[in-house]
């Protein structure tokens, strides 16, 4: 079933866009077979059923774990287990790889392969990926942030009855008395002076 | 202010002392500014820890120890500040309760495991959350307590403890043993029963510590000291009852909210005080040094570590004054 010289590798990422982007740049390798796998089957029964000779994974999959742990295993039914891939000599290109979310898993006691240049297309783009994510997420926080500030200030003017400008300076005043970020002690007034209410 | 700390923990009801003392400002009182990365795996969190993602977590001591020891790459000295909390791991079997079973160590036990398996109707497939964590050794204890062994009777398999609940609710695990409050969570949404658990297996072990890498420690100024205060005093909160409400409250809140989305039921039955003989214990104060030796002694009986492994864990310090709380 595999050719020779080829090496399959196993894609297993929840995002469906992200997966398709980068198996679409691993394909132009003409000596990679690509596999992708979602989160439907789980991790460790994608290995069985693909055998695949590297798998990147996204380290947000809850169920790398079992992968990780294979060894350990005795029901796993792997018949060549798989093991975290480690280069130690190059402690950046490992730092880059989990701090853009992905790593990846060599099938022990085959030879071994250069799985560095996957990684780093993968770490590139996954990097892309995190940038937009972030971006999105700070956009959303700073509503959310918003939302609370306005709920406590609504709060604390039914509570205190006073006016708008009135518990504005008091949640700047607690922020810098204590150190904190305004939005942190919207969100302590909130959950301390609705009990009973909101729970 | 200093260097911000970022600490790994995963949703579980004893990361409480870390989220509370950052929700009641204690680490900003202390000097330590922190930010808790809720982690979807154990693996995560040593990976994170290993390479350059957090400087500190909380976790427990086997996986700790194999991080220290370079099992998931780079060893990078690893060492423990404080100990956080102690038992409160069930270990829970699927289905209802068997009527006027036994469950404790000997025959008795070996009997009803027996009568549950042929209700099951296949190996049992039983989850832990870590192949390196004292949910295997505390299970893996039980099981040989009943006569019943973990490699050949059980077919065992990982998952992170939030993802255990829908496991046994789809039937794809028969059971688990796992940390607050998901074997609570389990028997109260009635998927399962608890048939033992810390309490009875390894009364008062340690479960959770606070560890720190050694680029913390030398690299960053990060105050120790600072840390374990603040700690403390968020344990403290922690044991006191009159919290037991408020702090189930806050686990309950949304991740995004400063909580960990725990079911606040669940959570509030295993609070510090509470009935169950599981109830979590946020103790503070000194340890005695030999609280990891039945930890070390049953990680070198499964072949996790060998004993120049136990030398090398002592020389970096792991069970003398800095297991103290």
């Amino acid at each position: 079933m595999q050719r020779k010289g080829l090496i399959r590798v196993l894609l297993a990422d929840e995002n469906p866009h992200r997966a398709g982007a980068l198996s679409a740049t691993l394909r132009a390798d003409a000596s990679l077979i690509v596999i992708t796998t979602g989160p439907d089957l789980p991790l460790i029964d994608a290995v069985r059923l693909h055998m695949p000779d590297i798998v990147l994974v996204d380290m947000s999959r809850a169920d790398r774990d079992a992968l990780d742990s294979v060894r350990a295993l005795s029901g796993a039914g792997l018949e060549h287990p798989v093991a975290l891939f480690v280069d130690e000599d190059d402690e950046h290109l490992m730092e880059a790889a989990f701090e853009a979310g992905i790593c990846s898993y060599n099938v022990v006691d085959t030879p071994p392969r250069d799985v560095k240049p996957l990684l780093r297309s993968a770490i590139s783009l996954y990097a892309r990926f995190q940038k937009t994510q972030s971006e999105l997420r700070a956009a959303q926080r700073t509503i959310s942030e918003q939302q609370a500030i306005n709920q406590a200030k609504r709060l604390f003017m039914q509570n205190e009855g006073c006016g708008e400008g009135e518990a504005y300076r008091w949640l700047r005043k607690r922020a810098m008395k204590t150190a904190r970020r305004i939005p942190d002690i919207a969100a302590e007034y909130i959950r301390t002076h609705s009990k009973g209410t909101s729970r | 202010m200093s260097h911000l700390l970022r600490v790994g923990l995963l949703r579980l009801a004893d990361s409480a002392p870390v989220v509370v003392a950052r929700n009641a400002g204690l680490f900003e009182r202390h000097g330590v500014s922190v930010e808790i990365i809720a982690s979807p795996s154990w693996a995560n969190v040593a990976d994170g820890l290993v390479w350059n993602g957090l400087d500190a977590a909380l976790i427990f001591p086997p996986l700790a120890m194999m991080t220290a020891l370079g099992r998931r790459g780079k060893g990078n000295g690893l060492k423990p500040v404080q100990t956080v909390s102690f038992g409160g791991n069930m270990i829970v079997l699927r289905g209802a309760p068997l009527l006027g079973n036994d469950w404790s160590a000997g025959p008795a036990g070996q009997q009803s495991f027996r009568t549950w398996r042929t209700r099951i109707g296949r190996a049992p497939r039983l989850a832990v959350v870590h192949a390196y964590s004292t949910h295997l050794l505390i299970l893996t204890r039980y099981l040989s307590s009943i006569g019943v062994s973990v490699r050949d009777d059980i077919e065992l398999t990982i998952m992170p403890p939030d993802r255990i609940i829908d496991a046994l609710s789809a039937g794809s695990i028969d059971g688990f043993c796992a940390g607050p409050p998901w074997g609570e969570e389990a028997f109260l949404k009635g998927l399962g029963f608890i048939v033992a658990g810390s309490s009875s297996i390894c009364p008062e072990h340690v479960e959770k510590i606070l560890v720190m890498n050694d680029r913390t420690h030398n690299g960053m100024p990060i105050d120790s000291d600072a840390v374990r205060a603040a700690l403390s005093e968020a344990q403290a909160m922690c044991m006191d009852p009159s919290n037991a409400d408020d702090i189930a409250h806050q686990l309950a809140a949304p991740v995004a909210e400063g909580g960990l989305a725990l079911s606040f039921d669940a959570t509030r039955a295993v609070m510090p005080g509470a009935s169950s003989p599981d109830a979590m214990v946020f103790r503070t104060g000194r340890q005695k040094n030999d609280a990891l030796d039945w930890m070390v002694s049953d990680m070198h009986n499964l072949g996790w570590i060998s004993t120049d492994d136990a030398i090398t864990l002592e020389r970096l310090g792991w069970f003398t004054r800095e297991m103290a709380g």
